[in-house]
């Protein structure tokens, strides 16, 4: 896969249309409250039966912080009351108690995500001990190939706390910029220094953090095509080994924190454009490989090899290159994948502690995977991260005659093999160069949710 | 049969049982009866309703009434030593049959409980020692069927090395599914690797590792409960087998 010289403003507009991200399929949107606690233990218990079980991954969900941003669609509670922090410690403490107790111990945990909110509002005595209540609960790999990752706010961070990270294991750090324009971050209610911000990515690197990820937003408030440009070159003198870009969905009448900015302010359909015309071309040109979605990286960083020898996995925090995990997820609203099933935690902070309280796993809904689901999951990762769908290994592994089984997708993918976006042959369907900025467009099309119900209203637009 | 069938008899009304019909007829008891044999032993079996995953057919220190003949389906037998531990004693797979440990105290020593929906052929074993009295060739069967089962039992007793103990699972697994009529290379288990490590007295993880070792050495391939056998001469050497 590689990003086209020439962009496809034209199809990016034709096919401007709202659609999922796939970090999973099922989406979140298929969850029911049918599946309960009862039915998560019992797919914890059949993947602790496997021959050899899965390696875990641990997501921790940290929801609180200081200020409101305003373009933020997480689910996150904004506080200074400390109390209420504290107290949510002491019920994830329970949670982590609880689940590592269901998981057998000879299962080594190879990835650990810390995101937010901003976990970083916890001071490091805080951080230190969710680390050990993890250490003490579930197997910690040592090896140096860990990913132990932190999603840091680097106006709550100096480089000693970022020394303090290093030291209580973590080994891969994620700092949200968004945009180092001063009317854009006042626009969006997110001040940050671009110089203190750029020394902490160096302080990062000095910690030992064997990588460094930066968040970048555009279609925000206020952006102009040169303003993002400056903040795009200022962030590529720290040459982060990972950049994720993501496109500002302005759905204030789902998100009402977005409801403080100003709509007129947004950048219109096709400033977009250039914005993320101009960002492909510069990362292309600092020598960043295009890995699908809104990520780029370094050649040299995994996620460009794993891409390369077709090992690349689509998760919840965007793309990896680990083997195949049991994903358990911890915190308010905190999904998990286990074997063939996913689950949610409950999203209102008072309902997550009532049930902890009541000595219940705070389970909210979630999903067990059909052998449809799990033959779309694989045909659609396969888009993702790969961006080729080779019928027969299909054909091989779920017992289907693909032309048969998929006569009125591949039908729909005409227009969009028309346009240019994919190449479709008897055993194959490739993702073009073109198509590559498109990839859920192309997805969408073997979502048999949204083949059976077209609301597209609650996805973020494409562009 | 056992306590639990109070509750949900396990077998709801006298149906045909045809053992000529069934595909099981080679492996199981009536094998090396005559047609007018067959029918005379049909009239003895009691065919089960499915039974559910968790079920269980026998329990330890149940009253002594009958064998079961394992249709479809996997089992596990068991028992719960001093400690409350549970120590899997063996598992068995269509056309095994289950309860011969209970011939000589009239007391059934093991807990039998199903791992797959499963359903069984109840034999009241009065029933069989009388038919065995008159028909010589089920009798001879008897006695091959418990001798295989006893010297089994003696061969897991060697001294053998966590390799060894899980290709020889493996390399059994195998052949027995082969011989009735399935993939000697491609199986589906139904014990998790917790049973499969109680029955080898070996220690949960080192199912894994060991598999993991078997795996990166391409000789079989595992996908969650899946076992592919890659290379089986390789097995065979590991098992110290010379079949497979």
């Amino acid at each position: 896969m590689g990003i086209t010289t020439d962009f496809p403003a034209e199809l990016i507009t034709k096919y401007g249309l709202a659609g999922p991200r796939y970090t999973s399929y099922p989406t979140a949107l298929q969850f029911h409250e049918g599946f309960d606690a009862q039915a998560y233990r019992r797919h914890i218990q059949s993947s602790n039966d496997d021959l050899i079980p899965r390696p875990l991954s641990l997501y921790v969900h940290l929801p609180f912080c200081k200020e409101l941003c305003y373009y933020c669609a997480c689910n996150k509670k904004v506080t200074r009351n400390s109390q209420r922090a504290e107290d949510y410690l002491k019920h994830l403490d329970k949670e982590i108690e609880m689940q590592g107790a269901l998981f057998d111990r000879d299962r080594q945990v190879i990835q650990l995500h810390f995101g937010g909110g901003t976990p970083t509002y916890y001071d490091d005595m805080q951080l230190k001990h969710v680390v050990e209540t993890l250490s003490a609960n579930f197997l910690l790999s040592r090896s140096a190939n860990r990913e132990f990752s932190i999603e840091i706010d680097p106006r709550t961070v100096n480089k000693e706390r970022i020394a303090y990270l290093a030291d209580i294991g973590f080994n891969r750090v994620s700092m949200g910029i968004q945009d180092f324009d001063r009317s854009v971050q006042k626009a969006v209610n997110r001040v940050q220094d671009e110089g203190k911000t750029l020394d902490l990515i160096d302080a990062a690197r000095k910690s030992g953090f064997n990588s460094v990820s930066v968040d970048l937003i555009y279609g925000l408030p206020l952006q102009t095509a040169k303003s993002f440009e400056n903040t795009i070159d200022s962030v590529l003198t720290a040459r982060p080994d990972r950049l994720s870009v993501y496109n500002y969905a302005h759905l204030p009448h789902l998100f009402p924190a977005q409801r403080m900015i100003t709509t007129e302010d947004v950048p219109a359909p096709e400033v977009r454009l250039q914005l993320l015309a101009s960002t492909i071309n510069k990362l292309k040109e600092a020598g960043y490989i295009y890995i699908g979605m809104d990520h780029f990286a370094l050649p040299d960083d995994e996620l460009s090899i794993a891409m390369g020898d077709g090992t690349l996995q689509r998760n919840f925090q965007g793309y990896s290159t680990c083997r195949e995990t049991d994903l358990v997820g911890m915190g308010v609203s905190a999904i998990g994948k286990v074997g063939n099933s996913f689950v949610q935690n409950r999203k209102d902070i008072r309902d997550w502690q009532a049930a902890l309280d009541a000595d219940k796993l705070p389970v909210w809904r979630g999903l067990g995977l059909s052998g449809e689901d799990r033959l779309r999951r694989g045909v659609i990762s396969a888009i993702m991260c790969q961006g080729s769908v080779n019928f027969s290994e299909f054909e091989r592994k779920h017992s289907i005659d693909f032309a048969d089984h998929f006569a009125l997708e591949l039908k729909s993918l005409k227009p969009l093999q028309d346009d240019g976006l994919i190449e479709l042959s008897e055993q194959n369907l490739e993702v073009t160069p073109t198509g590559l900025l498109l990839l859920r467009i192309i997805a969408m099309k073997f979502d048999e949710y949204l083949i059976n119900d077209k609301q597209g209203k609650a996805y973020s637009k494409v562009i | 049969m056992s306590s639990d069938i109070k509750k949900k008899p396990y077998f709801p009304e006298r149906a045909q049982v045809a053992c000529s019909q069934c595909t099981l007829g080679n492996l199981c008891l009536p094998r090396s009866l005559d047609a007018h044999a067959t029918e005379q032993f049909e009239h003895i079996v009691n065919k089960s309703r499915p039974i559910q995953p968790g079920e269980h057919i026998f329990r330890a220190g149940d009253k002594f009434q009958s064998i079961a003949a394992v249709r479809a389906g996997c089992f596990k037998s068991y028992v719960i030593d001093k400690n409350g531990e549970e120590q899997v004693l063996g598992f068995y797979l269509p056309g095994e049959i289950i309860g011969f440990d209970a011939i000589h105290e009239k007391t059934h020593k093991a807990n039998v409980v199903a791992l797959d929906t499963s359903s069984v052929c109840g034999l009241s074993f009065d029933s069989v020692t009388e038919m065995a009295r008159q028909l010589p060739d089920l009798q001879d069967e008897l006695f091959r069927v418990m001798s295989l089962h006893i010297s089994e039992l003696e061969a897991s007793a060697a001294d053998l090395s966590a390799e060894e103990r899980i290709a020889r699972l493996l390399c059994s697994l195998s052949s027995r599914f082969a011989s009735r009529g399935y993939s000697a290379k491609e199986f589906n288990l139904s014990m998790s690797r917790r049973d499969i490590a109680s029955n080898l007295r070996l220690a949960t993880e080192t199912i894994s590792r060991v598999l993991a070792r078997f795996q990166s050495a391409g000789i079989i391939r595992v996908n969650r409960k899946k076992v592919a056998i890659l290379e089986s001469e390789k097995l065979r050497d590991l098992a110290r087998r010379d079949t497979c």
